[in-house]
C-alpha cells in the first residue's frame, strides 16, 4: 500500500501515542512499584507518602544508598541487558544452532544472560561505585536510599535457591511433556474431520472451564495414600505421589492439555494439508510425514504455545501448594507462605523481594521470545 | 486418517485428560448425590489444657467418631438425591424472599449472592477486555516500528506476572493509605476507604482483571492485525471509506474469529473468578461461585468439610459455564464442518 | 549484595543442611515434621534440625494435609505441630499416639502444665500459649489522663476521648478480617458474655441475649476503627500500631514483640500490654495453645527418636535464644513485660478456646456470617438465626446433627 494512503492526521497519531504511553504506565506501574518497595527498609516501603517510598530517607539514614554515578552505570547495565536479549541473543542463536536444536541455544543463552545480568547488577556495579564514588564529588554522594538486604535474606538465609531449582524442574517438565503430547494430539485433531475429533475438542473445552480447586482437592487423599493402593501393582517400591515433582508435573500437564491442543490444532490447520499429503504419496507413514514435513515448520506455533505452558507451570499456586511438601516446594507457594505466616513488616518486604525475584526470569523470557510470540500468533495459532 | 493412527496421535493426551480430569470430575459428579458421614457416638471426655501457669480440666459430652478394628473411622455413604443441590441453592428461602419482594434478603443467600457477582463480573469485564485489547492493539499497530518492540514488552507485563503477586501489588496500592488511595484522597480532598464498601471492591477487582487480561487480548489482536488484507483496505480508501468505516467493515470482521476466541477464554476464566476474592479479601462484601465451592471444600480447623455441597456447587458452576458457552460452541461446530 | 554473598548463597544451596550443634543427641533415624509456619515453629524446628536427619515442613496448608498425611500407613510425618483446634481431627481419627511411656522415659524436663491430657492419657506436648489481649499506647492514654481500660465500656470511653483529641487516625484496631479472624473476635466477645456455643445434641445455642450483646459490642468497636476493618488481619493491625495509626487493640500476644522492634516500629517502648477487657461475665478472650503430637503409624524406634528430637527442639536453650518469639510454657522462659498481657488475661479467668468438631463448623459459620450484620444488611437476631441455620446445614452434612 502506498505510504500516502496510510498517512494519518497528526492529531490522531498524537492522541494514539498519548493513550499508548498512558497504557504503558498503567501496565508497568504496579510492578515497578513493588520493585521499588523491595529495595527499601520496611519503614520506607510502606510509607503513605509516595516520595518517601521512592527516595527512601530512612533507608538512606541507615547508610544504604546509591550515588548518581551508580544509578547511571546501573541504568547502562540494564540497557545493555535489554539490548542483548532483544537483538544479539536471537541472531546469535540463529547463527550457531541448527533449527532443530535451537531451543537448546535459547536455554543456554537465556541462562547465561540471566546470570550475567545478576552478576553485573549486584556485583560489578556496587564494586565499581565503591571504588570510584569517593573521587566523584557530588556525583559520588548517596542520593537515594537503596538496600539489597532483603534480597540477601531471601536468597542467602532463606535458601530460596532450592525453591528456584524446584520451580525450574517443574516448569521444564511441564513445558516439555505438555508440548510433546500436545503437538501429536493437535496434529491428529487438525487432520481428522471425524465426529470423534470434534467431541474430543468440545469435551476438552469443557474441561478447561472446570473450577480447578475441586479437581485438586480430590487428588490429595489419593496421592498421599498412593503407596498403599499402588502396592498390588508395583510391589514394595510403590511411591508416595504426594510431594513428588513428577506427580505435580503430570497434573499440570493434564490441566493444561485442553488449551494446548486447541492452540496447536488451530495452528496445524493453517499448515496446508497438501504438504503432508505429498509426503505420504512419496511413501511416508503419518508419523514420518509429521516428523519430516511438519516438524520443521511448526516451531513458531510450538514456541508460542510453550510460552503459555511455561506461564501456567511457573505461576501455578493451587496445585503446587497442595501437592508438594516443603522439600520440593516451588517459588510461588513459598512466597505465599512468607506472606501468610505470622508476618512482621520486614517479612513482608522480604516476601516482596522474593516476588520481584521470581518476576525477573519472566522479564527475560518475554524479552527474548517476544517476536516469536507475535509471529507464532500471526501464523495462526489463534484462528479460533 | 485411519482411526488407529488417529488414536495413536491423540492417545497420550486423551489418557492424561481422562486420568487427571475426567476421573476426578466423575467422582465429583457422583459425590454430589451421595453423603458420606462418620458414625458418631456420644462420650464423656475429660480434656486438660494448659493455662499460663496451671492447667484447667473440663469434662464434656462429645461426639467421637467410631473406629473399626484397623483404627480407621467407620463411615456410611448414603444416596441423598438432589439434597446437596437443594442445600446449595436454598430455593425455598430464595423463593420466600422473592415473593415478598425482599431483594436484599434474596441477595444475602450465599449461592445467589455469588451468582449475582460472578455474572456481573463476567459480563462487565468481557466488553472491557475486548475493547481495551482492541484499542491497545490498534495503538501499537499505529506506533512507529522502532517503539513497537518495547511497547509490546511493557504491555505484556500484567499478563505474565504471577497472579497471586499481581493481585497483592494492586491491593497494596489501594489498601488503607496505599499510595494510590492517598493520591485520590489528595485530588478529591476527602477521606476514602476503597475496601470499606462492596462497590469499590467490585470495581477494583474488575479493573484488576481487565489490567491482567487485556494484554493477552491485545497481543492476539495485534497478531491478527498483521494479516489484514491490505488490498481490501486500499480499495476501501479509494472508495472513500472513513477510518471508522474501515475499522467496522474490514478490520473487525477480519478479527472476528479472534474476538470469539478471546471471548470464549475470557468467559471461562472470569466465570471461575477466585483469585481476586482471595487477593482482595473481599469475602465480607462479595463472593464468587468458585470461592463458594472452595469454602465448602477447605476443612475448618476441626477438619470438617462439606464435600457433597462443594461437589454440587462445582457442578452448578460447570452448568453455568456450559450455558454461557453455547453460542460460541455452535460456531465451532459450524467451523469444524466447514473447515474440511 | 556483593559477589561474595552470591557465592555464599550458591554454596549454601549446594551443601547439605545437616549441622550438628547445640543438640545433645546425634539422631540417625530419618524424621519429618509438619506444622504451621509462624516464628515460634521456625525456632523450634530449627532447634530440632540441629540433631540431624530431620526435615521440617512449615506449611500454610498444614491443616488440610495433616489429617490425610497422618492417617497414611506409615505416616508421612512423624512429628506434627497442632493447636487446640487442629488436634481434633487427628485425635478423632486415632492417628496420634498416647505419649505417657515416652514422657516417663524422656520427658523429665516437661512441666505438668505442658502435658495435654485427653481422658487421662497424654496426647500432646504444649509448648506455648497465645491469646488476644489489650495493647495500648501508654503515651497517648497518659497524655489524655485515661486510666488503663479494663472493660469494654471503659475502652469505648477512652476511644471517644482519643477520637476527640484527634491524636491518631483511629482509636481502635481490630482483627476483623472476614473468615477465621472475624469468627474468633465473636468467640472472644461471646465468651466474655459467658455464652456457650453448642448445646445438647450438638444444636447451636448462640441466638440469645449474650449473642446479641457480643454482636453489639463488635458493632460499637467498628465506629472507632478503620472503615476497612473487614480486610484487616493481625499483620495489618500490627502495622497500624507500628506506624502510630491506632492507639488500642485487642491483639494476639505473639504480636507483642513486633511493637518494640526498632527496625520497623515507630512506637518502640510506647505500647503497654494489659489484660483483655472484661465482658459482662469474663475476659473477652480465649486461650490457645500450640504443641507437638506424634503419629501412631510409625515404629516404636521412630517414635522414641522423634520424641527425643522434639524434646531437644523445645528445650531451655531454644527458649533462651528466642525468648520473645512467643509466650512459652517451657522451663527457662522469663516472661518479660511483653508477656504481661497474656498472663493477666489468663489470671482474670479467660476460658480456653472450646475446641471440638462442631465448634469448627460453628467458627466457620460465624466467620462468614457476621459481616452481614456489621455491614448493616441484617439485624442482630436475623444474623444469629442465619448463622445457626448455616451451622445446622453443615453439621447435618457432617453427621453431627441428626
Amino acid at each position: 500500500m502506498s505510504a500516502r494512503a496510510l498517512q494519518q492526521p497528526l492529531s490522531l497519531r498524537l492522541t494514539s501515542g498519548v493513550f499508548l504511553a498512558m497504557w504503558c504506565v498503567i501496565a508497568a506501574f504496579p510492578i515497578l512499584w513493588i520493585m521499588v518497595q523491595s529495595f527499601k527498609v520496611p519503614v520506607d516501603a510502606y510509607d503513605s507518602n509516595a516520595l518517601n517510598v521512592i527516595l527512601g530517607p530512612e533507608t538512606l539514614a541507615r547508610g544504604h544508598g546509591m550515588s548518581l554515578f551508580q544509578i547511571l552505570i546501573g541504568a547502562a547495565m540494564l540497557w545493555l541487558t535489554f539490548h542483548l536479549a532483544r537483538k544479539t541473543l536471537p541472531s546469535l542463536v540463529h547463527q550457531v544452532f541448527d533449527s532443530g536444536v535451537q531451543w537448546i541455544g535459547w536455554v543456554i543463552g537465556v541462562l547465561a544472560l540471566t546470570i550475567g545480568a545478576i552478576v553485573a547488577l549486584f556485583g560489578v556495579v556496587p564494586w565499581l561505585a565503591g571504588l570510584l564514588d569517593p573521587y566523584l564529588g557530588p556525583f559520588g554522594t548517596n542520593v537515594i536510599g537503596v538496600t539489597t538486604e532483603h534480597y540477601k535474606t531471601v536468597w542467602v538465609e532463606r535458601g530460596f535457591f532450592r525453591n528456584f531449582q524446584n520451580s525450574l524442574i517443574v516448569t521444564a517438565g511441564v513445558v516439555a511433556i505438555s508440548l510433546s503430547v500436545g503437538t501429536l494430539a493437535g496434529y491428529g485433531l487438525a487432520r481428522s474431520g471425524s465426529k470423534l475429533a470434534f467431541w474430543i475438542l468440545i469435551i476438552a473445552l469443557i474441561f478447561r472451564a472446570l473450577p480447578h480447586s475441586v479437581l485438586v482437592a480430590g487428588y490429595l487423599p489419593v496421592f498421599i495414600s498412593s503407596s498403599e493402593w499402588l502396592a498390588p501393582i508395583l510391589g514394595e517400591n510403590a511411591p508416595t505421589l504426594y510431594g513428588k515433582p513428577f506427580a505435580v508435573i503430570a497434573v499440570l500437564v493434564a490441566i493444561n492439555q485442553p488449551f494446548t491442543i486447541w492452540m496447536l490444532r488451530s495452528f496445524f490447520q493453517n499448515i496446508p494439508a497438501e504438504l503432508d499429503e505429498a509426503a505420504r504419496v512419496d511413501g511416508c507413514s503419518h508419523f514420518q510425514a509429521f516428523r519430516r514435513v511438519i516438524m520443521p515448520v511448526m516451531w513458531p506455533g510450538v514456541i508460542t504455545t510453550g510460552l503459555f505452558s511455561f506461564l501456567l507451570a511457573y505461576n501455578d499456586f493451587l496445585v503446587t501448594s497442595l501437592l508438594l511438601d516443603a522439600q520440593n516446594q516451588t517459588m510461588v507457594p513459598a512466597i505465599a507462605g512468607m506472606f501468610n505466616r505470622e508476618t512482621t513488616t520486614t517479612d513482608q518486604v522480604v516476601a516482596v523481594a522474593a516476588a520481584v525475584s521470581i518476576t525477573a526470569p519472566l522479564f527475560f523470557l518475554v524479552m527474548a521470545f517476544q517476536r516469536q510470540i507475535v509471529s507464532g500468533l500471526t501464523a495462526g495459532a489463534v484462528k479460533g | 486418517m485411519k482411526f488407529k493412527i488417529f488414536a495413536a496421535f491423540i492417545g497420550p493426551s486423551v489418557i492424561m485428560m481422562i486420568l487427571f480430569i475426567a476421573f476426578p470430575l466423575f467422582s465429583v459428579f457422583k459425590q454430589s448425590f451421595y453423603l458420606t458421614q462418620p458414625i458418631y457416638e456420644l462420650m464423656d471426655v475429660e480434656t486438660c489444657t494448659p493455662g499460663f501457669i496451671t492447667q484447667s480440666c473440663v469434662t464434656e459430652t462429645q461426639s467421637i467418631p467410631k473406629l473399626d478394628e484397623h483404627g480407621e473411622i467407620i463411615t456410611q455413604t448414603k444416596f441423598v438425591g438432589l439434597q446437596s443441590y437443594r442445600n446449595v441453592l436454598e430455593l425455598e428461602r430464595a423463593w420466600d424472599a422473592l415473593s415478598s419482594g425482599n431483594w436484599a434478603g434474596f441477595g444475602a443467600i450465599d449461592f445467589w449472592k455469588a451468582l449475582r457477582f460472578t455474572l456481573t463480573f463476567t459480563l462487565i469485564t468481557l466488553p472491557l477486555v475486548l475493547g481495551a485489547g482492541l484499542g491497545i492493539a490498534l495503538m501499537i499497530n499505529n506506533a512507529a516500528k522502532s517503539v513497537r518492540g518495547p511497547v509490546i514488552f511493557v504491555s505484556l507485563l500484567p499478563f505474565i506476572i504471577t497472579p497471586v503477586i499481581g493481585a497483592l501489588s494492586i491491593n497494596w496500592l489501594f489498601r488503607g493509605d496505599g499510595i494510590l488511595t492517598a493520591a485520590i484522597e489528595w485530588y478529591l480532598q476527602r477521606d476514602i476507604a476503597m475496601f470499606a464498601q462492596a462497590w469499590t471492591i467490585e470495581v477494583l477487582m474488575m479493573l484488576y482483571r481487565v489490567w491482567h487480561v487485556a494484554p493477552f487480548a491485545a497481543i492476539v489482536f495485534y497478531a491478527g492485525l498483521q494479516t489484514v488484507n491490505q488490498d481490501s483496505l486500499e480499495s476501501a480508501i479509494i472508495d472513500g471509506a472513513s477510518r471508522w468505516q474501515r475499522l467496522k467493515y474490514i478490520i473487525i470482521p477480519h478479527l472476528m474469529p479472534l474476538i470469539v476466541f478471546i471471548s470464549m477464554i475470557h468467559l471461562m476464566d472470569s466465570y471461575r473468578v477466585f483469585e481476586e476474592i482471595v487477593g482482595f479479601s473481599s469475602q465480607g462484601h462479595v463472593i464468587s461461585l468458585q470461592w463458594l465451592t472452595y469454602d465448602f471444600l477447605v476443612p475448618d480447623q476441626a477438619g470438617n468439610r462439606s464435600i457433597s455441597r462443594a461437589s454440587a456447587s462445582a457442578m452448578l458452576t460447570m452448568i453455568g459455564i456450559a450455558l454461557l458457552l453455547v453460542p460460541l460452541l455452535r460456531r465451532t461446530w459450524r467451523d469444524h464442518h466447514g473447515g474440511h | 549484595m556483593t559477589l561474595k554473598t552470591l557465592m555464599a548463597a550458591a554454596a549454601v544451596a549446594m551443601s547439605s543442611t545437616a549441622a550438628f550443634a547445640g543438640c545433645a543427641i546425634d539422631n540417625t533415624v530419618p524424621l519429618k515434621s509438619l506444622s504451621a509456619g509462624f516464628e515460634a515453629w521456625k525456632a523450634v524446628t530449627d532447634a530440632m534440625g540441629e540433631c540431624g536427619s530431620f526435615e521440617a515442613s512449615l506449611d500454610q496448608e498444614f491443616r488440610e494435609k495433616q489429617p490425610e498425611a497422618f492417617a497414611a500407613d506409615p505416616s508421612l510425618y512423624q512429628i506434627g505441630g497442632v493447636a487446640n483446634s487442629t488436634m481434633i481431627p487427628l485425635l478423632n481419627a486415632g492417628s496420634i499416639r498416647p505419649l505417657d511411656d515416652l514422657v516417663a522415659k524422656y520427658g523429665q524436663n516437661l512441666t505438668p502444665n505442658q502435658l495435654i491430657r485427653v481422658d487421662g492419657k497424654v496426647m500432646a506436648i504444649a509448648m506455648m500459649v497465645n491469646a488476644q489481649h489489650m495493647m495500648y499506647r501508654s503515651d497517648i492514654l497518659d497524655d489524655l489522663g485515661i486510666a488503663e481500660p479494663t472493660t469494654w465500656d471503659e475502652v469505648f470511653a477512652a476511644a471517644e476521648t482519643i477520637q476527640a483529641a484527634g491524636v491518631v487516625d483511629y482509636p481502635l484496631g481490630g482483627t476483623f478480617k472476614t473468615g477465621w479472624n472475624l469468627g474468633e473476635e465473636f468467640v472472644n466477645m461471646y465468651l466474655g458474655e459467658g455464652g456457650s456455643f453448642i448445646g445438647e445434641g450438638n444444636m447451636p445455642t448462640i441466638n440469645n441475649a449474650q449473642g446479641v450483646a457480643a454482636l453489639e459490642t463488635m458493632k460499637a468497636m467498628t465506629a472507632y476503627m478503620d472503615p476497612e476493618y473487614l480486610v484487616s488481619d493481625s499483620t495489618y493491625v500490627q502495622q497500624q500500631f507500628q506506624q502510630g495509626k491506632i492507639a488500642m487493640a485487642n491483639l494476639w500476644a505473639s504480636r507483642a514483640a513486633a511493637m518494640d522492634d526498632a527496625a520497623e516500629s515507630q512506637v518502640v517502648g510506647m505500647v503497654t500490654m494489659s489484660a483483655a477487657p472484661n465482658g459482662s461475665a469474663a475476659p473477652a478472650s480465649s486461650l490457645w495453645w500450640d504443641g507437638l503430637v506424634f503419629a501412631s503409624n510409625m515404629s516404636d524406634a521412630e517414635a522414641e527418636a522423634a520424641f527425643q528430637v522434639a524434646m531437644e527442639g523445645i528445650d531451655s536453650d531454644m527458649v533462651a535464644a528466642n525468648n520473645d518469639a512467643a509466650v512459652w510454657l517451657i522451663p527457662g522462659y522469663t516472661p518479660g513485660k511483653l508477656a504481661a498481657g497474656a498472663a493477666a488475661t489468663a489470671a482474670n479467668g479467660a476460658a480456653p478456646y472450646p475446641a471440638s468438631g462442631p465448634m469448627g463448623i460453628m467458627h466457620t459459620a460465624l466467620g462468614n456470617g457476621i459481616a452481614d450484620y456489621l455491614n448493616g444488611a441484617k439485624d442482630a437476631e436475623t444474623t444469629l438465626a442465619d448463622i445457626e441455620a448455616a451451622y445446622l446445614t453443615a453439621a447435618k452434612e457432617a453427621g453431627l446433627v441428626q
